[in-house]
């Protein structure tokens, strides 16, 4: 009888053992079915089009007249033909300045609206809505409207124009920097800070298209953050302010760094980037356009990647997690 | 205690409940104590600043798109006058029928509804997919395969143009055209030689929508992984032993929760694509169906060669854009308040 039961024991755990493992072979298997669509695409077509686009960099194309098209190797040419393209490296240099100066604004920005728009008040969700037109609707097409708008602008600014309010144009009216310089100067400050401050608030329609997305994520932070810690907060007389620097903050701060890459990555990929215009500028001129851009837009992407991983890594120093138990 | 007892009346109303009644302070010094202390006064402070600074980031929001309205209705006289700023004194139709008319808007109207319609539709539900798989299942290299994700996102769509255009306009997945003849090619057709070329047809966007590549899927993907772990296991768990399968757990339990997260990625993937120019230029030649970046430019009855032919030029494009945002504005009023539903469901952490 013992021997029986424990033999029937024994049996019971190898049979649920294996059922267990079938389980979970299972769940893993369903795992691989749901992402099978991307990693499918990934495979067949996104893969190809990388290797290609690789490949392009270091080849010339002739296209055959009777369809189809010839690769010619020449090397390192086109990264050469890059660097030797002053406008290119210019492009460069600024773009990577520039972004220097936008990613803490519009990392501050959204936070700071996010947080407002978290806040109970009256005409929230009028404010909500109205916050995230810009992230869906003055993108692609709209933004080089606009684009071409100030363009016409600037040329015509000599004249009368009428006010389009679009980018530079409606922004030149709202500060001076001159202005802003004297008030500075009193205050002793350093003439850098004026200069931000100024190309802050003069390129502030830029940012608040710009933040869009970041208020987002940011948003569903807060959303996040469970009320009973700030309650308890509120119970040991916390002041609002000591609650933010303490509880918000921390608790955001994983968000800080999603979007920090976000924005990284979002200004070096949009349309409105200078370095992406010209690139494509130089994807649309006759002859080896389209190979130079290839090479143009990897170097663009290696500094891309050391970009993020510099971010990264000075924001992941202050990133903290809550442990989950 | 006796003080207590002398300034406060309890009077026993029933046998389990009683009233206490106590001399109140005035009015007036309730009023002063309550509004006139700095935590008052700070809020007050406060909620200005905080009025102040969202009414005007609403005006910098809003404002191009008055003036560009207003600059729509302006006629040719207005643009040469000088008081003319934004209101205009001779309000006119003619600039929207001329772009009506000549400029093929209805048709482009069409066709980038049929596009955006579909990618947009293919993207939701591809990448609610995907984000599931991501977030409910541990399976091996799932990490991995999610950096895969990420690394789609962050390399720049220009790096990928000259290769992409290629990729289609030669389409042929591993030779698999080249094998299965006739029958398959004839519904894409146009084919040259051992490739078909997919230039100028919805199927680009579509395969891009399919495999989860196209524009910001990455995002999406992100965004609903983030939506669907925050999904208890005990609903799937509870579907499981009533014996659902994983896919029916997914399209009956799971989807309808997050109908107002995937309505958010859907308003993203359809504006997006609505007023996409990257791909629609890369994969459209003038041969091909009238999308909505055909229409950006001036009709041939409004080209003027005037002083203010500038501020024309601008004032047609800036109406193309009104145009062309019209229908996306609509849709907008009426999906809004689920973006914001989806933003406060969607608890993103970590």
């Amino acid at each position: 009888m013992a021997l029986f039961r424990k033999s029937a024991k024994q049996l019971g755990i190898v049979k649920e053992r294996k059922k267990g493992a079938s389980l979970q072979a299972r769940k893993a298997r369903s795992g691989w079915l749901f992402v099978l669509p991307f990693l499918l695409g990934f495979v067949l077509v996104y893969l190809p089009i990388i290797i290609g686009s690789l490949k392009y960099c270091f080849h010339e194309i002739d296209i055959l007249t009777g369809g189809g098209y010839e690769l010619v190797w020449v090397g390192l040419d086109n990264f050469f033909k890059a660097f030797e393209d002053a406008t290119f490296v210019e492009t460069l240099m600024t773009g990577l300045s520039g972004l220097i100066i936008d990613i803490p604004t519009i990392l501050l920005f959204s936070l700071f609206i996010a947080i407002l728009l978290n806040q109970k008040m009256i005409g929230r969700a009028a404010f909500r809505a109205i916050f995230f037109i810009p992230v869906l609707l003055t993108t692609g097409l709209i933004a080089s409207i606009d684009a071409s708008n100030s363009l016409g602008d600037y040329m015509d600014s000599a004249g009368e124009s009428i006010d389009t309010g679009t980018g530079g144009s409606a922004a030149q009216e709202i500060v001076s920097a001159t202005d802003l310089q004297s008030l500075f100067s009193n205050m002793v400050v350093g003439g850098e800070l004026a200069t931000y401050v100024t190309q802050v608030v003069n390129n502030i329609f830029d940012i608040v298209n710009r933040s869009g997305v970041q208020m987002l994520i940011f948003l569903a932070g807060l959303q996040g953050i469970s009320p009973s810690i700030y309650e308890s907060c509120q119970m040991e007389g916390a002041s609002p302010w000591e609650t933010f620097w303490k509880i918000t903050l921390p608790m955001i701060s994983p968000m800080i760094l999603v979007n920090a890459i976000y924005t990284v990555i979002d200004s070096f990929t949009s349309e409105s980037n200078k370095v992406m215009s010209y690139v494509n500028e130089v994807y649309n001129r006759a002859g080896d356009g389209n190979v130079l851009s290839s090479a143009m837009s990897w170097m663009y992407f290696l500094l891309v990647i050391v970009v993020v991983l510099v971010v990264v890594g000075i924001i992941s120093r202050f990133v903290f997690y809550q442990k989950k138990d | 205690m006796t003080n207590q007892a002398n300034e406060t009346k309890v009077k026993r109303e029933s046998k389990n409940k009683i009233r206490v009644e106590f001399d109140r302070t005035p009015l007036l010094e309730r009023l002063k104590g309550r509004y006139l202390s700095t935590f008052f006064l700070g809020k007050i402070v406060w909620y200005i600043f905080r009025l102040a600074l969202l009414i005007g980031v609403c005006y910098v929001i809003l404002f191009p798109f008055y003036s560009k309205i207003s600059s729509s209705f302006m006629s040719a006289e207005d643009f040469v006058d000088v008081t003319v700023r934004l209101v205009p004194k001779y309000p006119t139709l003619d600039t929207y029928e001329a772009i009506i008319t000549e400029n093929g808007y209805l048709e482009a109207l069409l066709n980038t509804f049929i596009l955006s319609v579909t990618c947009a539709l293919i993207q939701t539900f591809v990448c609610s997919f995907v984000g599931y798989g991501f977030a409910k299942f541990k399976f091996k290299f799932n990490k991995l395969l999610f950096m895969l994700v990420v690394f789609t996102m962050i390399v720049p769509h220009s790096t990928l143009q000259l290769s992409m255009f290629m990729e289609f306009r030669y389409f042929d997945i591993l030779g698999i055209m080249n094998l299965l003849g006739g029958g398959v090619i004839d519904t894409i057709r146009l084919i040259d030689g051992t490739s078909v070329n997919l230039i100028n047809t919805y199927w680009p966007l579509w395969i891009l929508s399919v495999t989860a590549l196209a524009f910001k899927n990455g995002l999406y993907i992100f965004m609903l992984r983030q939506f669907f772990s925050g999904i208890p296991d005990e609903l799937e768990e509870s579907a499981a032993v009533d014996g659902a399968g994983v896919f029916r757990t997914f399209i009956t339990i799971v989807l309808p929760n997050a109908i107002p997260m995937m309505i958010t990625v859907f308003m993203f993937a359809f504006s997006w694509q609505w007023t996409d120019n990257f791909y629609t230029d890369l994969f459209y030649t003038t041969s091909g169906p009238v999308l909505m970046p055909d229409i950006v430019s001036v009709p041939l009855s409004l080209a003027t060669s005037s002083a203010a032919s500038n501020m024309v030029t601008t004032a047609v494009y800036n109406t193309c854009g009104i145009l062309i945002l019209a229908p996306l504005l609509v849709m907008y009023v009426f999906l809004q308040k689920y973006i914001i539903q989806g933003i406060e469901r969607s608890g993103i952490t970590g």
